[in-house]
């Protein structure tokens, strides 16, 4: 007698298997594969659909809407090949611009290079991108720590605080570092941090410190602009269609 | 979630954001917003993070909104920008020893981070039963790859076909499958210790 698989049996189950009519009929006669076949039943019955709890769309959307930059559509192919039609003149032009500008330019003035976009929570989205591994790792540190200060109601433990004390040591070399290269959005966000983790480090654990710590930081909007920044180090992972 | 092509309010609502209305955003997240949360709370497995990763996938969807193809519906779209920032999401926290997610535990500790979960109808044997068997079950999907567990939860909690898990996923339709066999094979084993698992 031709015993089925384990992997056969779980197709059965699912209703993923083209076999369906044979091994129901095989399982009625074989014990060893309708004992396997009830196992993995029993394992679906138990892992079984949990509630899922009622999300707050409201809160959501509030929080997600100030952090929303104005859109613009992408043009058209065809806009691009129409444009090649005046493309050789154009080049030609810009370059001899490009020239002039960077002949005067140099003796001019030297200007402070900044990277677009400056906004932060409640102005627009951030679109600057963290490329230094160890800045990541210190985003992803904060983003836990604001979501346990976000998620807690008590006292923070000791050692929340104590991260709370070791992220505040970090994170004022991560703004000099930030503001040194021209990124003040993530300077801005890493300063704002800064105010929440010195008041962390520096509250008595009352009951009523993480409350007000969260309204008065506004540590949700904070964790948010920190979800964006750390959002950009995954691009390069990147969320195709 | 669904294939079906998307309707004249959607369709609009996307030119409107693309012309400048972030408001109109709101239409598209109103149609989508549960659908998208369950799915992240089937792969994060906690509320927090499937709250986080909802977000996440929403702000993606809108800055990538411009160049979203609308030959393909949205809800197909955002469920799969979804399912990848929430796997994500759940491949950090796995990275991250030093991450405490809540436990579940008799006598809820802030400094342990547990909590207790409620039963609202049970006496004390029935509560105890309950509470290790969310225990067991926590620990075995813990078990999982993201991508096994994201593939066993949709098609057998969410009910979505294979194709569309394969899609989301991009993966093949084999592949999806064969999660899903895993998942469940590692799960049965999982449940050896109790009646009903690995006979």
């Amino acid at each position: 007698m031709k015993h089925f698989s384990e992997e056969e049996l779980i197709a059965y189950q699912l209703h993923e298997s083209q076999d369906e009519r044979t091994i129901s009929k095989h399982l009625e006669s074989c014990s060893e594969c309708a004992d396997l076949s009830e196992s993995i039943a029993e394992t679906l019955r138990v892992f079984s659909a949990d509630p899922v709890p009622q999300p707050d769309l409201e809160h959501s959307w509030q929080r997600l809407r100030s952090n929303l930059g104005v859109l613009t559509p992408e043009r058209p192919r065809g806009f691009k090949l129409l444009r090649w039609g005046w493309a050789w003149p154009a080049t030609g032009l810009a370059t001899a611009a490009l020239m002039l500008l960077t002949v005067f330019g140099l003796h001019v003035h030297r200007t402070v290079e900044t990277r677009r976009n400056i906004a932060v929570n409640g102005h627009g989205p951030l679109t600057t991108e963290p490329t230094d591994p160890a800045i990541a790792n210190h985003l992803d540190a904060a983003e836990r720590l604001l979501t346990e200060v976000n998620n807690s109601s008590g006292t923070l433990d000791d050692a929340t605080r104590q991260q709370a004390h070791n992220l505040l040591l970090q994170n004022a070399v991560y703004v000099h570092s930030a503001r040194e290269s021209g990124d003040l959005a993530q300077a801005a966000v890493l300063e704002n941090f800064g105010r929440v983790l010195t008041t962390l480090d520096n509250e008595p654990p009352t009951p009523h410190s993480t409350w007000r710590l969260r309204l008065e930081m506004n540590t949700s909007g904070l964790l948010l602009d920190i979800r964006i920044l750390r959002q950009n180090d995954d691009h390069a992972q990147g969320v195709s269609q | 979630m669904s294939n079906r092509r998307m309707d004249k309010a959607e369709t609009d609502a996307i030119r409107d954001v693309l012309a400048g209305d972030r408001d109109a955003y709101r239409v598209l997240m109103d149609r989508h917003f549960c659908s998208v949360t369950r799915v992240a709370f089937r792969i994060t497995g906690n509320e927090a993070d499937a709250e986080e990763a909802t977000q996440e996938a929403f702000l993606r969807a809108y800055n990538k909104l411009p160049s979203f193809r609308r030959d393909s519906a949205f809800s197909t779209w955002i469920m799969r920008i979804a399912m990848n920032t929430a796997i994500n999401l759940v491949e950090r926290r796995k990275r991250d020893l030093s991450y405490h997610a809540p436990r579940i535990a008799d006598e809820p500790s802030t400094a342990d981070h547990t909590v207790r979960i409620a039963d609202r109808q049970a006496g004390p044997e029935i509560s105890l039963l309950n509470r290790e068997a969310i225990n067991l079950r926590q620990a075995a999907m813990a078990e999982l790859t993201p991508m096994e567990r994201t593939a066993f939860t949709l098609r057998h909690m969410e009910d979505v076909p294979m194709t569309e898990i394969a899609a989301a996923l991009n993966i093949t339709s084999n592949s999806a499958k064969q999660a899903v066999f895993r998942a469940v094979s590692k799960l049965r084993r999982s449940l050896t210790p109790i009646a009903g698992g690995l006979r």
